[in-house]
C-alpha cells in the first residue's frame, strides 16, 4: 500500500475572474522508502501541492489517501490527528516554537502525542544533525542552519510516516546541505518512510528516487533520481 | 500548563508589565471597594456593633432615630426576647477652652443592657455627663479626663472612656446615661422630658411576630441603617462605582489578551499544521490567563493591604478580607472568561496561511 496517494486532485482558489488553478488535476503517489522531490519556481503551485499532500488543506476536488485513509473526508479535528500521528512537516518559516528551548520542543510533541522517539533514538538523531549540544538554547539564539536542523529533528521526532519538506536545506551551506539530505535519504529508506521534498536546489536530486517539476500547477514526473541530476546538469 | 508557562519563562518582561497592569487593575478595584465600604461604615459601624435585628421607633419619625420619640412606658410594653432602651441626640461637642469641634451623635443608653459598648480605653461612664467616646476623636485630640462643651445645652461632658468602631451616620458617637440626654434635650428643670426615649433597640430573630402599639413602627435593622439621611444614595453611587469599574476592567483584560493572542496567530497556525490540536492550544491560553490573572490578584491584594494599614486614620478605609478574596476569585474568573474571546480566534486559525502556503 502506498503510502500517501493523491487521486486525481484539484485546487482552484477563487472563483470567477479571480479564479486561480493552483493544482491542475494530478495523480500521484509515494511508496515506502522513497524519497521524491518536487521541483519548480515560485508560485507554481509547489505549497499548494504539499500542503494538501499533508492533509493541511483540502483539494477542490480528487481525493488524498494517507496510508489508505482518505483525508479529505475528515474533519479538521481528525486531519490534525492524522497530520500528528503520520506526517512530518519540515517548514520553510522554521516551525520552532520561539519561546521553547530545544529540548521543550521535543517534550512538547511527547505532550501531544503517543509513541515518539525514546531517549537512545532522540539522542542519536540528535547527533547525526550536529545539535544534541544545543538542547538548551533557544531558537533565537540559533544560526539558520541550526534552526532548519532542529527544525528536522522535530519533524522526524514523532515517527511519522511521511515526512513533507519545504525546502529543507534552504539556509545551510553545501556540505551541511548534503549531510541533510543524506540523513533524510537514510531514514527514509532505514524505516520504510515515504519522503516529499519541494525545493529548487537541483544538486539534492541525487539523493531522490524520482523527480518531479510543477509548473502552473501542472505537476509531471521527469526522471529517476539518478538520471534526473544528469539530464538536469546537461540543460544547465 | 507546559506552554503557558514556557512562555511565561521566556518573555518576563513582557508578562511582567502584563501581570502589572492586572495588579493596578486589581489594586483599583480592591482599594475602591475598601474605600466605599469604608463610607458606608462610617455611617452604620455603630449600629453593626449593637448586633440588633430589629428597632422600634415612632412611627412618625419616618424611621429617623434622633427624629423618633417615645415613652419609657410603651418601650416597656414591647415583649422582644432582648431589648434595649435608647435616647439620642446630634449635636456639636467643643472641647473646653480649645477650638477643636465636633458632630457628634450623644447617645443614651442603660449600663445593663446590650447597648452598652466594650471599653477600649479607659472605664465606662458611672454617673450622668460621663461619656465612652468612639475612638476616632482621638485623632482629634481628645483624651480621657477631657471635657466638652456641647451647643444648645449648658451642661458639660467628660470622657471616661473610648470604644471602637462607633459612628452613627459618620457622627463619632458619645456614649452616657439616658438621663444624661434627657437633660441636654429637655433642659434640668423640665420633668416632663423624663419619661421620654428615642427607641428601642432588640434583639430577638422573630421579632416580625411581634405585636407595637400603632403609634410606634417595628423596623428591621437594615432597613433602619437604609434610611439613615444619605446612606442609600451613597451606597448605591458606590455600588455602582465597583460594578461599572468590574465590567471595564474584564473587558479592558478580555481585549488585552485577546491581542495577544493575536500576536501569537502565527505560532499558532504552525503549531495546528503539525497537527496539535486546538483545544490543547486553547487549554494553554486559559492557563496562562489564569496564571496572569493570579498573580496579578495576588500582588493587588498585597498592596491593598499595605496601603489599608499605611493610610492616615482619617481615611474611611474599611477592607473586608474574604470579601476581597471573593473580590479576587470573581476578578480571576473575569480574565479567564475574557480569554475566551480568544478561542474563536484560535479555532479559526487556519495553519495553510500560517505556513505560507
Amino acid at each position: 500500500m502506498s503510502i500517501l496517494q493523491i487521486q486525481n486532485a484539484s485546487k482552484i482558489y477563487g472563483s470567477g475572474h479571480t479564479e486561480v488553478n493552483a493544482l491542475k488535476p494530478t495523480h500521484f503517489s509515494a511508496e515506502k522508502g522513497e524519497l521524491i522531490a518536487v521541483i519548480g519556481p515560485s508560485g507554481s503551485g509547489k505549497s499548494t501541492f504539499l500542503t494538501i499532500a499533508g492533509g493541511l488543506q483540502r483539494p477542490t476536488e480528487g481525493s488524498v489517501l494517507i496510508n489508505g485513509q482518505d483525508v479529505t473526508k475528515l474533519s479538521e479535528k481528525k486531519r490534525s490527528r492524522i497530520r500528528l500521528s503520520e506526517v512530518g512537516f519540515i517548514l520553510q518559516a522554521s516551525n520552532l516554537i520561539p519561546y521553547l528551548t530545544v529540548e521543550n520542543q521535543f517534550r512538547l510533541l511527547d505532550k501531544v502525542k503517543k509513541g515518539t522517539m525514546n531517549p537512545n533514538e532522540k539522542e542519536k538523531l540528535l547527533k547525526q544533525l550536529g545539535i544534541d549540544d544545543l538542547v538548551k538554547k533557544y531558537p533565537a539564539d540559533l544560526s539558520g542552519g541550526e534552526k532548519q536542523r532542529v527544525a528536522i529533528a522535530k519533524a522526524l521526532y514523532t515517527k511519522p510516516s511521511l515526512l513533507l519538506a519545504d525546502e529543507p536545506t534552504a539556509s545551510l551551506d553545501s556540505d551541511r546541505a548534503f549531510e541533510v539530505m543524506s540523513i533524510l535519504s537514510l531514514e527514509v529508506k532505514e524505516k520504510n518512510k515515504a519522503a516529499i521534498m519541494v525545493t529548487h536546489d537541483h544538486r539534492l536530486t541525487k539523493y531522490c528516487d524520482k523527480v518531479f517539476t510543477i509548473v502552473d500547477g501542472q505537476l509531471s514526473q521527469i526522471a529517476h533520481g539518478d538520471r534526473a541530476d544528469a539530464q538536469l546538469n546537461a540543460s544547465d | 500548563m507546559f506552554l503557558a508557562w514556557n512562555e511565561l519563562k521566556s518573555a518576563k518582561l513582557r508578562f511582567l508589565l502584563i501581570i502589572g497592569v492586572l495588579t493596578l487593575m486589581s489594586y483599583l478595584v480592591f482599594l475602591l471597594s475598601g474605600l466605599a465600604n469604608g463610607l458606608a461604615e462610617l455611617n452604620r459601624e455603630a449600629v453593626d456593633q449593637w448586633g440588633a435585628d430589629a428597632i422600634v421607633l415612632s412611627d412618625e419619625s419616618n424611621i429617623n432615630l434622633p427624629q423618633s420619640s417615645m415613652t419609657i412606658q410603651s418601650a416597656q410594653n414591647i415583649s422582644a426576647k432582648d431589648k434595649a432602651q435608647i435616647a439620642q441626640i446630634l449635636l456639636v461637642a467643643r472641647k473646653s477652652g480649645t477650638k477643636i469641634k465636633e458632630s457628634v451623635a450623644v447617645t443614651g443608653i442603660q449600663k445593663d443592657q446590650f447597648l452598652m459598648p466594650k471599653i477600649s480605653e479607659g472605664r465606662a461612664f458611672t454617673t450622668d455627663n460621663e461619656v465612652v467616646a468612639d475612638d476616632s476623636l482621638k485623632a482629634d485630640g481628645l483624651k480621657i479626663g477631657d471635657h466638652l462643651n456641647i451647643s444648645s445645652s449648658d451642661q458639660k461632658l467628660i470622657i471616661v472612656g473610648f470604644t471602637k468602631n462607633a459612628k452613627f451616620n459618620a457622627a463619632p458617637v458619645l456614649y452616657t446615661t439616658q438621663s444624661t440626654v434627657q437633660k441636654i434635650k429637655y433642659g434640668k428643670a423640665n420633668a416632663s422630658g423624663k419619661g421620654l426615649i428615642n427607641g428601642v433597640v432588640l434583639r430577638d430573630p422573630h421579632f416580625a411576630h411581634l405585636k407595637v402599639d400603632p403609634k410606634l413602627k417595628l423596623t428591621p435593622i437594615e432597613t433602619f441603617i437604609e434610611n439613615m439621611p444619605g446612606y442609600t444614595p451613597q451606597k448605591i453611587s458606590l455600588d455602582f462605582m465597583i460594578y461599572f469599574l468590574f465590567v471595564i476592567v474584564s473587558v479592558t483584560i478580555g481585549i488585552f489578551l485577546y491581542v495577544l493572542t493575536i500576536q501569537k496567530v502565527s505560532i499558532f497556525g504552525v503549531m495546528k499544521a503539525q497537527g496539535i490540536s486546538s483545544g490543547f492550544l486553547i487549554r494553554s491560553v486559559i492557563a496562562q490567563t489564569f496564571l496572569l490573572a493570579l498573580f496579578g490578584v495576588f500582588i493587588g491584594l498585597v498592596l491593598t493591604t499595605i496601603t489599608g494599614v499605611c493610610l492616615p486614620a482619617a481615611v474611611p478605609i474599611q477592607l473586608n478580607i474574604p470579601a476581597l478574596f471573593v473580590y479576587g476569585i470573581i476578578f480571576i474568573l473575569v480574565a479567564t472568561l475574557g480569554s475566551l474571546f480568544s478561542v474563536q480566534t484560535i479555532v479559526k486559525i487556519d495553519p495553510v496561511k500560517a505556513i505560507g502556503g
